[in-house]
């Protein structure tokens, strides 16, 4: 849709109208310069109005210069080619220039082809009824510029190329160098060039002209390219082979249909398309319109530009926001799975809950008080185990009287001993404190050497010597012997087999 | 493309506008639309955890009801968990002293207190010192007194310590009168009843 437009065909005497589009055209016909004409085609306009269009102009009234020109760029180059243009074709309203080639030698100079329809009061009347409908014109281009775009099409590539085309009781000769248009001459009906002698004659003086201006080089050989769908220049073919300068061709209906990609009928039905469908969806190179016409076709363009944008931010937007929307519908979808999964655990969990005994303790707590249970329960002292062990050292040492025995149960604490504290007595006490101290020590080391005591310390004696105390007291004779007595106290610890 | 003739492009610049307007509307309202799904994932993915780990704990506590509620129950039968039962304590006490022949006893229980954090695990473990005093012949009546209390006391308790001390200084004689006394200190355990149920 945005390459549609509308190619026109104008002549001096009536404008045909194609509807193109890649891959799709329509002839929408041929209108004669008269009033009903220009009313048919004003209608014709008015359907198509929203569309660009490009006039093709086929007329006697043409003019070609081909100039070498300093290479320069930008707005120095629209100067030079205004004052170019001005010079040579004078008042001409519908010129142009087109820069071709750029020179390898010498200043490297750019090559152009200047081009201007000389008298182009006929094209008034299209152009008003194009102008009044606001129609968008692309731009104005010779005949000859179309064909050459119809010899891209054709693939025909010889340095020296004639293109002698009838078209509407009109004989168009064309010279083309390398593929570029330098000259282009149309011979009117009015001339009798039905004969086919006299196309052959127009040929070749065509060909004398261009040796004469030293647009063709005198040795060159041209070669011609005869188009014609009504086929009366298929005798001229002859008499040029015949002639060592020439190189003819005839070109038939079906090859260039095939190379237009149009359908043959078509193309015999409305043999004037053919230029026109080449050059339809090309680049402009060759613009005779003046700017003034072309302002509507600058607006159309920037509209269509920016409709484009618009429509491009809203296509890339509303991509992004879909996809945006469908990532969410994704994720709410994953959560929805989810709240099954949960659903479906918390059934499971309920089911297992509702088995719970009721009045029970936490379950943690209950596994706790059972654990603290059993831990409180271990451990226990034995007693007669204590009192075995105690008691031997005391067989060992039968001179100590026990008087008091206290055992403290720390098991269940870090240390896990079991703290033992006694108080004794020795029998036969003569006085004499350094045999009682031996004697005592002696009742110690049997405590140390019993089985799971240790830590045997005297916590007091029967006698304090320490140098930092005072010591008092008095010597026994043998009749108070029997009355005394040494007192003293021993802490240690028990630690059963295996705790 | 020469430059721009806005005069007569105010519809499309308006429509370009526009354009930017709704799409930036749009792509917010979408985005807004997946960062709040997004959200919802998220705290349905909390909620599904919190569910497994609420599933995994529930297992877990069953696992433990079935190995330990018997054992707890039992403990409970016997006293450990709920309120103390003192009558039981002292009736436990005169059975032993009865049991192991001896010469009468006298007991003094102190308050309740709680227990060092050292051995509680956690628990409201409270204990109550139980103090006997009870006359002696020999020693070895103490260990049948304790062998005695073991077997009649139904609840958690531990000797603490116990003192003997001989009543005189008076030559052996073997006439059957208490010539020893014992004093025992005895702490029992309680734990304080229901904390808090299965979840």
């Amino acid at each position: 849709m945005l390459d549609h437009r509308l190619i026109l065909l104008a002549t001096p005497r009536q404008i045909g109208v194609l509807d193109w589009r890649p891959g799709h055209m329509h002839w929408l016909g041929e209108f004669s310069a008269n009033a009903e004409g220009l009313a048919a085609f004003r209608k014709i306009v008015v359907g198509h109005a929203h569309l660009p269009a490009m006039l093709v102009a086929d007329t006697v009234d043409e003019d070609y210069r081909s100039e070498l020109l300093p290479h320069v760029k930008g707005h120095a180059r629209n100067e030079l080619l205004a004052r170019k243009l001005k010079q040579v074709f004078r008042n001409a309203r519908f010129t142009g220039a087109w820069r071709q080639v750029r020179e390898t030698t010498g200043r490297r100079d750019d090559r152009y082809l200047l081009a201007a329809l000389t008298d182009a009061d006929w094209l008034t009347p299209w152009l008003s009824v194009l102008h009044r409908e606001r129609v968008p014109l692309s731009g104005i281009t010779p005949l000859a510029m179309a064909c050459e775009h119809l010899l891209d099409k054709l693939r025909f590539q010889e340095q020296h190329t004639l293109l002698a085309y009838r078209l509407n009781n009109s004989l168009r000769l064309s010279y083309y160098h390398n593929g570029l248009l330098r000259f282009s001459r149309l011979i009117g009906s009015d001339t009798p060039t039905q004969l086919p002698s006299n196309a052959a004659d127009e040929i070749a003086k065509t060909q004398l002209y261009l040796a004469g201006q030293r647009i063709l080089p005198r040795e060159a050989r041209l070669h011609v390219l005869l188009l014609d769908p009504s086929g009366q220049l298929d005798s001229a073919q002859a008499p040029l082979n015949a002639d060592p300068a020439f190189s003819a061709r005839l070109i038939d209906l079906p090859s260039l249909a095939r190379a237009l990609r149009i359908p043959d009928d078509f193309l015999a039905a409305t043999p004037e398309v053919a230029p026109l469908a080449a050059i339809a969806g090309e680049t402009l190179r060759l613009n005779l319109a003046p700017p003034e016409l072309l302002q509507r076709h600058t607006e159309f363009r920037w509209r269509r530009g920016l409709h484009a944008a618009a429509g491009l931010i809203a296509f890339v937007g509303l991509g992004i926001a879909a996809a945006y929307w469908l990532q969410a519908q994704d994720l709410d979808e994953q959560a929805r799975l989810l709240a099954q999964q949960q659903q479906h655990l918390e059934t499971r969990y309920q089911a297992i809950a509702r088995a719970f005994p009721a009045q029970a303790a936490a379950p943690e707590q209950l596994a706790q008080t059972v654990s603290l249970a059993q831990h409180l329960d271990s451990r226990l002292t034995d007693p007669a185990a204590l009192l075995a062990s105690v008691g031997q050292a005391l067989e060992m040492t039968p001179d100590i009287a026990l008087e008091n025995l206290e055992w403290t149960d720390e098991s269940l604490m870090p240390s896990g001993d079991i703290l033992i504290k006694l108080d004794a007595t020795l029998t036969s006490f003569d006085g004499n404190y350094r045999t009682a101290m031996q004697r005592i020590e002696r009742f110690m080391r049997a405590l140390q050497a019993a089985p799971h005591l240790k830590d045997v310390s005297l916590q007091s004696s029967p006698v304090n010597a320490d140098s930092t105390s005072t010591l008092t007291g008095k010597t026994f004779d043998a009749d108070t012997r029997k009355d005394a007595a040494a007192r003293f106290s021993l802490s240690l610890r028990y630690r059963e087999v295996g705790s | 493309m020469s430059r721009p003739p806005f005069s007569v492009l105010k519809l499309s610049l308006l429509l370009v506008l526009t354009a930017l307007l709704l799409v930036a509307a749009s792509v917010l309202w979408s985005w807004g639309l997946a960062q709040d799904a997004a959200l919802r994932l998220q705290q349905q993915r909390n909620a599904l955890n919190s569910a497994q780990q609420q599933l995994d704990r529930s297992r877990q506590q069953q696992q433990l009801i079935a190995t330990h509620l018997d054992a707890y129950q039992t403990l409970a039968a016997r006293g450990f968990v709920g309120d103390e039962d003192r009558l039981a304590w002292i009736e436990a006490a005169q059975l032993a002293n009865r049991d192991a022949g001896l010469y009468g006893l006298s007991y003094r229980l102190t308050p309740r207190t709680k227990s060092p954090p050292a051995l509680t695990q956690g628990l409201p473990l409270g204990q109550t010192t139980m103090v006997l005093t009870l006359p002696l012949l020999v020693e070895t009546d103490l260990m049948r007194f304790l062998s005695a209390l073991r077997s009649r006391a139904s609840g958690v308790y531990r000797v603490q310590g116990c003192r003997m001390s001989s009543l005189g200084s008076a030559p052996f004689e073997a006439v059957n009168q208490p010539r020893l006394q014992a004093e025992c200190d005895l702490l029992w355990f309680t734990v304080a009843g229901k904390v808090g149920g299965a979840s």
